[in-house]
């Protein structure tokens, strides 16, 4: 798929020394270095429906799977909606001989507190409400100036979070976590999912194919738009 | 490997920032001490991170401690007409068997013994072999460390669990359940052993041939 390259070093220019470090380091577009073995690869162009993989740890380097940035705005809206439905509709009701029980995740959250486990009661916010929303509107922030060809404020920042409440969002594992507590409550009572399950489930879903596109292709967006800082 | 031996971005003076994917070129080697940011987004730039291999022993040996108390300690307890009862996360997957939910058993199995225990075991492998620049099976190490990564959040499940069970049944003396702390001790391995495994570099697993181009097996 990708040509290895044999004498990049002759392609730059030598500067003399720069008195700073940031004006050390040229860019090198033209090519990828694995970020899991740091093989060098000449940069290529993917065919939609393509992925590039290192040649020597078979590491994903890139996607040719870029969707147009009007999309993921889109799907960051549906996100948002889905998370608002999801938090505010009960997750699942009992049924005892006609005592009613409904939960809705930030009350199951609250009563864990008052249980005597705020911690765990933070956690589960924090992976299962928080970093989800802010995944969300952090994406909401940065594609609403992206698609009308602007660097928003604080784009790096910004981007840089984004990185952070990805990789502790656990919404497809609170999905599978309420399907198990449905079935548990079932064995004890009459249990029926309600549309807060629904929203999750249609939540994971939708996480899944966002996160699929990365954040490379909006990063190189936002720098070839202007400065980012 | 096949065809032309692989360059690397230790050897060229190339270095990928992790934050954001854009490679810099070391114009001129740089003097030591100084930090290199990536001039797209400040993130650090290393050719391997240092301290990697510290912060995942630290990390994972904290996880490993606290998976004692998390898989003996009961995580919750329930309330019902027949008195109150404690249940461990064997405890737990043991009733779903009875109650003859094979698949979800088998599932919350998965995700709260299995796979913290592989995740430790492979830590445990990847620390030890990169610390002793080991070279055999690197691409199988290299797998190893991305299937760690790829599932590492599904033991969140059991707290998930436990907290969706507090906020729905709540019958007061007819059946309620009460978060224990056995929970928050297998939350936080679930958090430590993520930590360790986002501490390790895996190029650690990949260190630079000597200079005099040696082949590759």
């Amino acid at each position: 798929m990708t040509e290895p390259v044999l004498d990049v070093t002759a392609a730059a220019p030598y500067a003399a020394a720069a008195p700073r470090t940031r004006a050390a380091l040229v860019a090198r577009p033209d090519l990828v270095v694995c970020n899991e073995c740091d093989a060098v690869h000449e940069r290529i162009d993917l065919r939609r429906g393509t992925v590039a993989r290192c040649r020597r740890c078979d590491a994903l380097l890139g996607r040719g799977h870029v969707m147009p940035v009007q999309s993921l705005l889109a799907f960051a809206f549906a996100a948002l909606l889905l998370i608002v439905i999801g938090n505010s509709a009960p997750i699942v009701t009992l049924d005892l001989r006609g005592v009613i029980s409904q939960a809705t995740l930030p009350r199951a959250i609250l009563y864990t507190w008052q249980s005597g486990q705020p911690l765990v009661a933070l956690l589960t916010a924090a992976t299962a409400l928080v970093f989800p929303l802010c995944f969300t509107l952090l994406r909401l922030y940065v594609l609403m100036s992206l698609v009308r060809g602007r660097v928003p404020r604080g784009f790096v920042p910004a981007m840089r979070a984004l990185n952070f409440v990805t990789r502790w969002s656990m919404v497809e594992v609170f999905m599978m976590g309420t399907l198990v507590a449905v079935v548990r409550c079932a064995s004890l009572t009459s249990a029926t999912p309600g549309i807060g399950l629904f929203a999750y489930a249609a939540l994971t879903m939708l996480l899944t194919s966002i996160l699929a596109a990365g954040t490379h292709s909006l990063w190189k967006m936002g720098s070839e738009l202007g400065p980012t800082r | 490997m096949k065809g032309a031996a692989i360059q690397t971005g230790a050897k060229l003076g190339l270095l990928s920032c992790r934050a954001c994917g854009r490679v810099s070129q070391l114009a001129h080697p740089a003097p030591a001490g100084v930090p290199l940011l990536c001039p797209r987004c400040d993130a650090p730039l290393h050719h391997r991170v240092p301290g990697s291999l510290q912060r995942t022993w630290a990390f994972l040996l904290s996880a490993m401690i606290l998976y004692v108390p998390a898989n003996l300690l009961p995580i919750m307890s329930t309330t019902s007409v027949f008195g109150d009862t404690d249940h461990t996360i064997l405890g737990g997957i043991e009733e779903l068997r009875a109650s003859g939910d094979w698949a979800l058993a088998l599932i919350v199995f998965i995700a709260s013994i299995a796979v913290p225990l592989l995740k430790i075991a492979a830590l445990l492998l990847l620390l030890v072999t990169a610390q002793r620049g080991s070279r055999r099976k690197q691409l199988e190490r290299t797998q190893l460390y991305r299937m760690i990564e790829a599932v590492g959040h599904w033991s969140m499940l059991d707290v998930f669990v436990v907290v969706l069970l507090v906020g729905t049944l709540r019958f007061g003396a007819f059946g309620a359940v009460q978060p224990q702390a056995g929970l928050l001790a297998f939350g936080a391995v679930v958090v430590l052993t993520m930590l360790a495994a986002g501490s390790f570099d895996p190029r650690l697993i990949w260190p630079e041939e000597p200079a005099t181009s040696a082949t590759h097996d």
